[in-house]
């Protein structure tokens, strides 16, 4: 029997892959590559670029419709009886598959502590970046007065 | 029927090329990169006339085609066609959007508060010569709030909507692939909501404010006030093997709604596109708002600015003029001159009086 997929403690596997699918592309690889070694055989199912469309809700009349496709780099992978997947905007196959690596370790149970210092930090940097922006597009709120 | 064969014709177009491609030499990736740096709304309002959503591929088709738009367009959209479509998003809404700038125009207190956000609308606009003198212009930095801005901020409409002032958006449960998709099918009159809104999303930005404009200035049947306009950022929302859903990353988005008085409510016009392009959408909105009863050919009319807003048809067909038409032309010459002659004809010999 498979055992479940894990998650590691005080996180969703949504949170989880949110953040990795943000993750700064250079550390993502830096931390999955040495992951591997201790990994049982993993066997790659997909690693590819490709379109995601995306979808709006109009708020005129609710009408779902298509805003137009956005490029993605997919990667899946198993091993262990365990699946791991990456998906994140831009062309870059490694860092996609960098992310399924990482989101596959943990689902193994492998390394959760290096994974949550990893996904921690990352989640503090997105933060920080998201921050800044909106301390930024707060200077340009306006009051109005009517005279 | 007869042909018009052209001799030497591989050689010149090969040459013709090549002259094009000489007077932007080499394309490096460095290239690449600083127009991606330098002209972030180029990009945005390439990737969304190409319905393609990447920066570093918008910048390529640009560099590629000397900033011939059209020609970046057509590239992007061909290039579209080799990659496989892995999935279908959530749809965005306006409440989830990681919001940069929100106005509008019609009420000043709205839930939320305004933003103005990246904009050079209150600007003076003025040309900075003194870089062509060798100097450097360096924009003052922002100087951030104290506190952030909320990332999500309510909807204008739905508020709109609770205070009786217009009939609420009715929840649309179509998703995933059953979505209309005016890529994968014709787009027939009268339209899909979803295929005008998709086409009007992915229209040529210049057409749709042409059209729009003529609505605006009073060929169309409804006045706009900008009733919620955003730059933002949406999650692109997508389904992991386990059935986990998360977002793979954001890309901007532009979205406007225009309103207009309707007997003792208000109605709405709704535009989006991929990318920052606030003309397009308050054009586009605007088209929408005035679509409802126009009447056949009017700019207005549903089938007339769908049709000739869509950019990479109406510029391909504009320039296949230029492609030798000899045969075809030749023909009009005949029967030019074959009417000249029996006129020519008629009036040397008049017929006889009865």
């Amino acid at each position: 029997m498979t055992a479940l997929p894990q998650t590691l403690s005080g996180w969703t596997h949504a949170q989880q892959l949110d953040v990795l699918a943000r993750a700064d592309a250079a550390r993502i690889k830096a931390f999955a590559e040495p992951l591997i070694a201790d990994l049982p055989e993993i066997t790659v199912i997909e690693n590819r670029t490709g379109l995601v469309m995306l979808p709006m809700r109009d708020t005129a009349q609710g009408t779902h419709f298509h805003l137009g496709e956005v490029l993605v780099s997919e990667a899946h992978v198993s091993a262990g009886g365990q699946e791991g997947y990456g998906m994140r905007r831009v062309r870059d196959l490694e860092a996609a598959m960098a992310m399924a690596l990482v989101d596959l370790a943990i689902a193994l149970g492998h390394a959760p502590e290096a994974c949550a210092a990893f996904l921690s930090n990352e989640a503090r940097a997105q933060s920080e970046a998201d921050t800044e922006t909106l301390r930024k597009v707060e200077a340009t709120r306006v009051d109005m007065e009517t005279f | 029927m007869a042909y018009v064969a052209t001799r030497g014709g591989e050689r010149a177009i090969e040459q013709s090329q090549r002259l094009f491609k000489a007077e932007m030499g080499e394309i490096t990736p460095e290239r690449v990169a600083e127009i991606r740096a330098a002209m972030p709304y180029l990009i945005d309002r390439v990737m969304g006339e190409a319905s393609l959503y990447d920066e570093d591929l918008a910048a390529l088709a640009l560099a590629q085609t000397g900033g011939e738009l059209y020609e970046a367009v057509l590239l992007l959209r061909a290039w579209r066609t080799t990659q496989p479509r892995i999935a279908v998003a959530e749809p965005v809404t306006q409440e989830g959007l990681f919001t940069h700038r929100r106005i509008s125009a019609a009420f000043k207190d709205i839930p939320g508060g305004q933003v103005l956000g990246p904009t050079m609308d209150y600007a003076h606009r003025i040309l900075a010569t003194e870089v062509l003198d060798g100097q450097v212009h360096r924009p003052d930095p922002v100087e951030p709030a104290a506190r952030p801005s909320p990332a999500r901020q309510p909807s204008v409409a739905a508020w709109q909507a609770e205070n009786g002032l217009l009939t609420g958006a009715v929840p649309d449960k179509t998703v995933g692939n059953d979505i209309p998709d005016v890529t994968r099918e014709p787009l027939l009159f009268p339209a899909k909501r979803a295929h005008t809104l998709q086409s009007l999303a992915r229209a040529e930005t210049g057409g749709v404010l042409a059209l729009g404009y003529a609505a605006q200035r009073g060929y169309g049947q409804a006045h706009p006030t900008v009733n919620e306009l955003r730059l933002a950022e949406a999650e692109i929302v997508v389904t992991h093997p386990r059935g986990t859903q998360f977002s793979a990353g954001r890309v901007k988005v532009s979205q406007a709604e225009v309103v207009d008085k309707k007997g003792d409510g208000l109605r709405l016009g709704f535009a989006a596109t991929l990318g920052w392009n606030e003309v397009k959408v308050i054009a586009a909105a605007t088209l929408d708002l005035n679509a409802e009863g126009a009447p056949k050919g009017a700019p207005t009319e549903e089938e007339f600015f769908l049709y000739h807003t869509e950019g990479v048809e109406s510029s391909g067909f504009c320039i296949h003029f230029k492609l030798p038409h000899y045969v075809t032309f030749q023909s009009s010459l005949d029967a030019m001159r074959d009417a000249k002659a029996q006129k020519a004809a008629k009036e040397k010999s008049p017929e006889p009086a009865e």
